[in-house]
């Protein structure tokens, strides 16, 4: 276990570092300009343009640059943000999202796990039944409308019917995150339903449940003890990972309900060239996936101690 | 000195104040808001805390509302004291001398004394605004421009290394800047040449304060990343509250200077995602006005039991002057002159067919289907920039040299199909001895994927075919993926762009020395209309005689009446010989509790946000209620 962890330690850092470097080089290839609003572009003189392109280090040579953004990166100093907060340092901008990100998606989260874990369960106790189409249609509902649409269903029914407040309010922090934690979780538990009903399904039609039925065993201990552990076993691969990427937030909700979280901070800092969040984030993000993954194939290992990840042919 | 005449408009200013007070009486709403609730949608959040280092105006509209300079303007865009109690000029605009009041103060994020508002925090300001390693060039091009040796010092501390830039104190800024503090409350600006629009400047962010003591305290390299509570201020309010995409908060200033002004006790500034959530927003009584999408404005205008419909409200127009703004040196998407536009476009009366020829009120009808002619323009400079000292407005009297007509309710004032029609057979016949074939093909760019923008554009290209004849010319709508500048203007694809300017000091200079013939300061003939690239000769003198125009005009500095007048004259020419055309003006419709008509509304500068002595109303102004503000606004 400890051989596996270091080797795919290693492989992550890099990972990370070929993720991070060609990030900083896609953004270095973007043409100039887009280091400008529009209207500096209309009014500032090309020695002005140059004079700011110098005075952040764009002009430097290519090699120069990267080896200075790989220094300061083993050093952990992510630099100062040029545009979504000028002159705070990434840290700190990124400090000040992460932390509402994280709360708003792991209620979300731990809401659809639940939710949809039983929305999946009771789906297959009645499967073919009218509270099997119903979980069905819910599901078929939300992935088929576009997430905008059922995000302005979930406010007017929330504002209009149930008097929530809608959008994000740094003053009433409770109520007005119950809007967006509903929209965010609309998705998760159609997902969690759709695999749970699934997975548990199958298991139902292989021939040990067969056998376990034959022999006499109750459907209730047939249910718990073999169908829905096993069922459970893929999908337990993907909670740590879901659980990371709450941080990240939600680019569409977070938006909508004008949530000052993680979700459109790597968009807005692509649109406004602010070079330093866009490498920052990319690094944390692989980083999450990575982890995510790591944790996924452990808590796997875990709850099915069939699973090895570093026996002989057994590592993924 | 001119300070008589500066009082005497400031006690005229009081006055009208007053006046307006009294009167606003019986539409006014005995119960005013304590604490107002309004918004940005979430690209034009706050990035910049240091009002010095930023010319963005998400920044400004927040910042200017936190320092105070040395001038404010009115709600008629008129200057008046600011920190500055009386300014003048004695030598026409070549010196300038502002006396500031004394007992202002700075305070931190809560409200608690810093110091003293002294002539020194100008200085200390200036200095960083033109030391290029504190402040990256930002704010520096109206100094330099303006302040005599300012530009020098800035190419002094950029051969600077950072510790040297940062290391230096004023000594050597006040050797070589024209910039004096003779004691600490006066304060002396030496310009480069006659600047009789100097005070203008005030008003804008590359002329606000920096006490040397905030930056004592947080450290010279820190200035730029300090946060709301490490900033001093010296404005109506403090910055209480910043949380990036979603909510600031200013705060009364306890120990603001002008204790008489009506101020808000609270204003929350809240991101959202655009219009219609604002909409919402209003109607769940979360914010305290609006704008309106065309679909929501559609909706209540149309149904007349809205619960809203009585109380749509039109808004004052933005400080942008849009202009239709010809390519003259276009090229082909080969890299190629387009040779058949621009012969055509070279030629006068094919400008002139287009300038008299399009019935531009379906466009307008784009930003305001209610009132289109409300969006009507007709000329260079955005109207109410400035005013002669009878009064009259410099657009009116730009109109009144171009003679154009009354309006009539349902056409633009220069629509004139027959004259059109005149103008273009005489093109036709001009251009076809040319070589040109017809129709001649016209690209106009859009961004692709934007709905609003190509349903403008095809209304454009209606307009163009049924005012001109499909014979004669054909309206292109291409596209450009993301960045027009870079795709479209410096390739010079464009036939034309329409192009809004919004002035950056009070002068009309700012306007037409954007198209002056061969100068490198003219931003549109350098960037848009590639005039210097022309080689019409015919067209070449008509532009020569305009810059001429617009150089004697800069020449005046000792009489403002007749510096207007003869910047009225260049403007004149240009649209009588079409150089460029007018489109539009932005005015929008809103449901709101502010008093628009009370809010300062300057064409230039920053303070246009300035969360003071505006007139609001718990209870929704009504429909009623702002025409009677807009008919008293207009005597």
């Amino acid at each position: 276990m400890i051989k596996y962890t270091i080797k795919r330690l290693a492989q992550s850092l890099v990972t990370v570092a070929i993720v991070a470097t060609i990030v900083f080089l896609l953004m270095r290839m973007l043409p100039t300009d887009y280091f400008f609003t529009e209207d500096q572009l209309m009014k500032l003189t090309p020695e002005q343009k140059t004079e700011q392109l110098e005075a952040a280090g764009l002009l430097d040579p290519m090699g120069e640059q990267l080896l200075r953004f790989y220094g300061q990166t083993i050093r952990l100093d992510f630099g100062q943000s040029r545009r979504i907060q000028s002159g705070v340092p990434v840290i700190r901008v990124i400090g000040d999202k992460f932390g509402i990100s994280l709360r708003l998606g792991c209620i979300a989260l731990i809401i659809s796990l639940i939710v949809g874990v039983v929305l999946g369960i009771i789906q297959t106790l009645n499967k073919d039944h009218i509270l099997d189409h119903v979980g069905t249609a819910y599901t078929i509902f939300v992935n088929a409308v576009p997430s905008l649409v059922s995000y302005s269903l979930v406010l007017v029914f929330g504002s209009k019917v149930l008097g929530l407040p809608p959008i994000y309010s740094t003053r009433n922090p409770g109520p007005s995150s119950i809007i967006p934690i509903a929209c965010l979780t609309l998705a998760s538990i159609a997902s969690y339903a759709l695999w749970t009903r699934r997975y548990m399904v199958d298991e139902l039609n292989k021939d040990y449940i067969k056998l376990a039925r034959i022999k006499g065993m109750s459907s209730k201990t047939i249910m718990v003890k073999h169908v829905f552990k096993n069922a459970f076993v893929p999908l337990v691969q993907y909670i740590p990972a879901s659980f990371l990427y709450t941080i990240s937030g939600s680019l569409l909700a977070e938006r909508f309900f004008s949530v000052p979280g993680m979700g459109p901070l790597l968009t807005d800092a692509i649109t406004r060239y602010d070079t330093n969040v866009v490498q920052t984030l990319s690094i944390i993000y692989a980083s999450l996936g990575i982890i995510g993954v790591f944790l996924g194939d452990v808590l796997m290992m875990l709850v099915d101690p069939r699973i090895k990840l570093a026996g002989k042919g057994g590592t993924r | 000195m001119k300070k008589a005449k500066k009082l005497a408009a400031v006690l005229l200013t009081a006055a009208l104040a007053m006046g307006t007070l009294a009167g606003g009486g019986m539409v006014s709403s005995a119960e005013e808001l304590n604490e107002l609730w309004t918004f940005e949608t979430s690209n034009r959040e706050l990035e910049n805390l240091i009002i010095l280092n930023t010319e963005m105006a998400n920044d400004l509209n927040v910042l200017c509302n936190t320092t105070e300079g040395l001038l404010e303007t009115d709600s008629k865009g008129q200057l008046i004291p600011g920190i500055a109690s009386e300014w003048g000029t004695e030598d026409g605009g070549l010196t300038w001398t502002f006396k500031l009041r004394e007992g202002v103060k700075w305070v931190d994020w809560q409200g608690n004394e810093k110091g003293d508002v002294t002539a020194q925090d100008w200085i200390t300001a200036l200095e960083w605004v033109m030391n290029a390693k504190k402040n990256g060039a930002n704010n520096t091009s109206m100094p330099t421009t303006l302040i005599a040796g300012a530009g020098d010092y800035y190419n002094y501390t950029k051969d600077l290394s950072d510790e040297e830039a940062y290391a230096l104190d004023k000594t050597k800024f006040l050797e070589m800047v024209g910039i004096e503090a003779p004691d600490d409350y006066t304060l002396i600006y030496h310009c480069v040449s006659n600047a009789p629009y100097f005070d203008t400047v005030a008003t804008s962010a590359c002329l606000y304060p920096m006490a040397q003591g905030f930056i004592d305290e947080v450290g010279v390299e820190n200035v730029l990343s300090t946060g709301i509570e490490g900033l001093w201020y010296n404005g109506p309010y403090t910055l209480t509250e910043f949380v990036q995409g979603n909510t600031k908060t200013l705060t009364k200033n306890p120990l603001y200077w002008d204790t008489e002004a009506k101020l808000f006790d609270n204003v929350v500034i809240r991101i959202i995602e655009d219009t219609t959530r604002g909409y919402e927003l209003y109607d769940a009584g979360e914010l305290d006005h609006t704008d309106l999408s065309e679909a929501t404005l559609r909706q209540i205008y149309d149904d007349e039991g809205h619960k809203y419909h009585d109380q749509l409200v039109e808004k004052m127009p933005r400080k942008y002057s849009y202009q239709m703004k010809f390519n003259y040196s276009k090229m082909k998407d080969d890299g190629t002159p387009d040779d058949n536009w621009n012969k055509a476009v070279a030629n006068e009366n094919f400008r002139k067919s287009i300038y008299y020829g399009l019935n531009l009120v379906p466009y307008l009808a784009r930003t305001n289907f209610i009132n289109p002619l409300h969006c009507e323009n007709n000329a260079y400079t955005m109207k109410g920039l400035l005013y002669f000292s009878d009064g009259t407005e410099y657009t009116a009297r730009v109109a009144e040299k171009l003679g154009l007509p009354e309006s009539d309710g349902e056409n633009p004032r220069r629509y004139d199909p027959d004259l059109a029609a005149e103008c273009k057979a005489k093109a036709m016949e001009e251009l076809e001895a040319q070589g040109v074939t017809f129709p001649i093909q016209i690209d106009y760019y859009i961004i692709a994927g934007a709905q609003n923008a190509l349903d403008s554009a095809t209304v454009l290209k209606q307009i163009f075919e049924e005012g001109l004849g499909s014979d004669y010319v054909t309206l292109n709508i291409d596209t450009y993926v993301s960045s027009q500048t870079q795709e479209v203007i410096d390739p010079q694809l464009q036939s034309f762009v329409i192009n809004g300017w919004g002035a950056d000091y009070g002068d009309i200079q700012n306007y037409l020395g954007q198209e002056t013939l061969g100068e490198d300061t003219a931003y549109y003939s350098m960037n848009y209309t590639n005039i210097n690239d022309a080689t019409d000769e015919t067209l070449l003198a008509t532009w020569q005689e305009y810059t001429d125009m617009v150089n004697a005009a800069n020449a005046i500095v000792d009489d403002l009446d007749a510096r207007y007048d003869a910047y009225a004259d260049a403007e004149a020419y240009m649209l009588e010989h079409a150089m460029t055309i007018p489109m539009s003006l932005e005015v929008a419709w809103q449901l709101t509790k502010v008093n628009d008509y009370t809010r300062s509304n300057a064409m230039y500068g920053i303070q246009n946000y300035m969360y003071k002595n505006w007139d609001t109303s718990v209870d929704a102004y009504t429909t009623e209620q702002y025409a009677e503000f807009a008919e008293e606004y207009n005597k």
